[in-house]
């Protein structure tokens, strides 16, 4: 491993501290005027990008750690062994931001326990969600941990957490598959207000199945761009398996965008919604669907069957953008379809700038962690230890 | 298309839908095909192959 000394002021380190400064203008005024003064939020659209973009595609996009570790430990394909740890970190950071940015749209954060401890709803899909989250953010805390304690040395706790894992990965598919669905679920509450290409009631399976491919395009993509500079933290067993990790994986995600290319075109059969593919709605929802999910899934045949690596990293990016888009689909821009423009939610300058922040914020956090803990490589203490 | 009954609407869409579970089997198998056309055979039983 590298140990040289580079100087901190970088250009990507002056972006960040700029994109942190602003960020932390804009959680003051967040906080103290309230979020009529940072947000276009109003009665008739009350979640906008901070919901549908931080939250929705934060945790669709941190799907990797859940269908990763049960690749590995569930269906024992130990082969993706290398890939577990770097998309447990993605997983576990992802949902921490998505609990970080929920307090933005909130408010009050000292109240965050209420709906677990104080008040539950037991009867609402909000709720449902609630928990999940914060039960999963706690499995992927204790799954992530053996890489902390490694790196402080505490040995002993490390080999008792990893006692573990088999029955934190059981947790995590259950809880992934809970919460998943039940971000979906949340709009089913609302038929009238989303176009129908977009409704369905086969929402929460819509959200479900595709989270699957989102999770394992995230972790070629994270993975693509975390080889470049940190390759000089991977060591020989992370570089052998990445070939063999993205091949996987590219079938995997290939299978399971053809099944949500499926079910998108069962949920516009049941509802008999097809004349709407004629409109200009439809050629939007044709984009996201042929664009972003039957196309991507080709190349990622055409790239598992030729082994043409770089393909199937292009295969990833796209899924990647396509599930952004249809969580925005869902619940910024075919939502309140139908009223006039004037009326129709456009995200705020600081709004967007806010949702750069927690990104910001997540890659700083995975900038110190990989740099540091044995993530991309075995603690030269238990090597073999799997 | 008109529907005159609740029973109308759902026979159209069900029998679409039945027609489109049978294409998707269909793309299924061919898309596994494809992408499985050039592995190697995986033999599990070498010592019968040399019989």
């Amino acid at each position: 491993m590298s140990t040289e000394n580079k100087s901190l002021i970088t250009p990507a380190n002056i972006i960040t501290v700029i994109i942190l400064a602003m960020g932390l203008v804009i959680t003051f005024l967040r906080f103290t005027k309230g979020l009529g003064t940072v947000t276009n939020l109003d009665q008739n659209n009350p979640w906008g990008i901070w919901i549908g973009f931080d939250l929705l595609c934060g945790v669709a996009l941190a799907a990797g750690g859940y269908t990763t570790s049960t690749a590995c430990y569930i269906f024992g394909l130990k082969k993706y062994h290398s890939a577990v740890r770097p998309a447990i970190l993605t997983a576990f950071l992802g949902y921490a931001l998505v609990v970080f940015a929920l307090h933005y749209d909130v408010g009050r954060p000292y109240r965050l326990v209420y709906p677990i401890f104080v008040q539950p709803g037991t009867t609402s899909f909000l709720y449902e969600v609630g928990l999940c989250v914060f039960l999963y953010v706690t499995v992927l805390a204790i799954e992530f941990s053996p890489a902390m304690f490694e790196w402080l040395g505490m040995k002993n706790l490390r080999d008792k957490i990893t006692k573990l894992t088999i029955a934190l990965t059981v947790m995590g598919v259950v809880l992934s598959t809970l919460h998943q669905s039940s971000l979906g679920a949340l709009y089913i509450a609302v038929p009238s207000k989303i176009h129908p290409l977009w409704y369905s009631p086969y929402l929460a399976i819509l959200f479900f199945v595709s989270s699957i491919p989102a999770g394992l395009s995230m972790v070629i993509f994270e993975g693509t761009l975390a080889h470049k500079p940190w390759h000089h933290m991977m060591d020989q067993t992370h570089k052998d398996e990445h070939d063999g990790v993205i091949l996987g994986f590219a079938r995997g995600a290939s299978i399971s965008l053809a099944a949500y290319f499926c079910v998108k075109l069962v949920a516009v059969a049941y509802d008999n919604n097809w004349h709407y593919l004629a409109t200009g709605w439809g050629a939007w929802w044709l984009l996201e669907v042929l664009g972003f999910v039957a196309l991507p899934s080709l190349l990622y045949a055409i790239g598992s069957r030729e082994k043409n690596i770089p393909l199937i990293k292009w295969a990833a990016a796209m899924t990647v953008v396509g599930i952004i888009l249809n969580r925005l689909n869902v619940s910024v821009v075919a939502f309140n379809w139908q009223l006039p423009a004037s009326q129709r939610y456009f995200p705020s300058f600081m709004e967007i700038m806010l949702s750069i922040f927690v990104v910001t914020v997540g890659v700083t956090v995975y900038r110190f962690i990989v740099s540091r803990m044995p993530i991309f490589f075995e603690h030269p203490d238990y090597k073999d230890a799997h | 298309m008109e529907y005159y009954v609740y029973h109308d609407f759902m026979l159209h869409t069900k029998s679409i839908t039945y027609i489109l579970m049978g294409l998707f089997v269909l793309g299924f198998w061919g898309l596994w095909a494809f992408m499985t056309s050039r592995d190697e055979e995986i033999h599990k039983f070498p010592e019968h192959d040399k019989e």
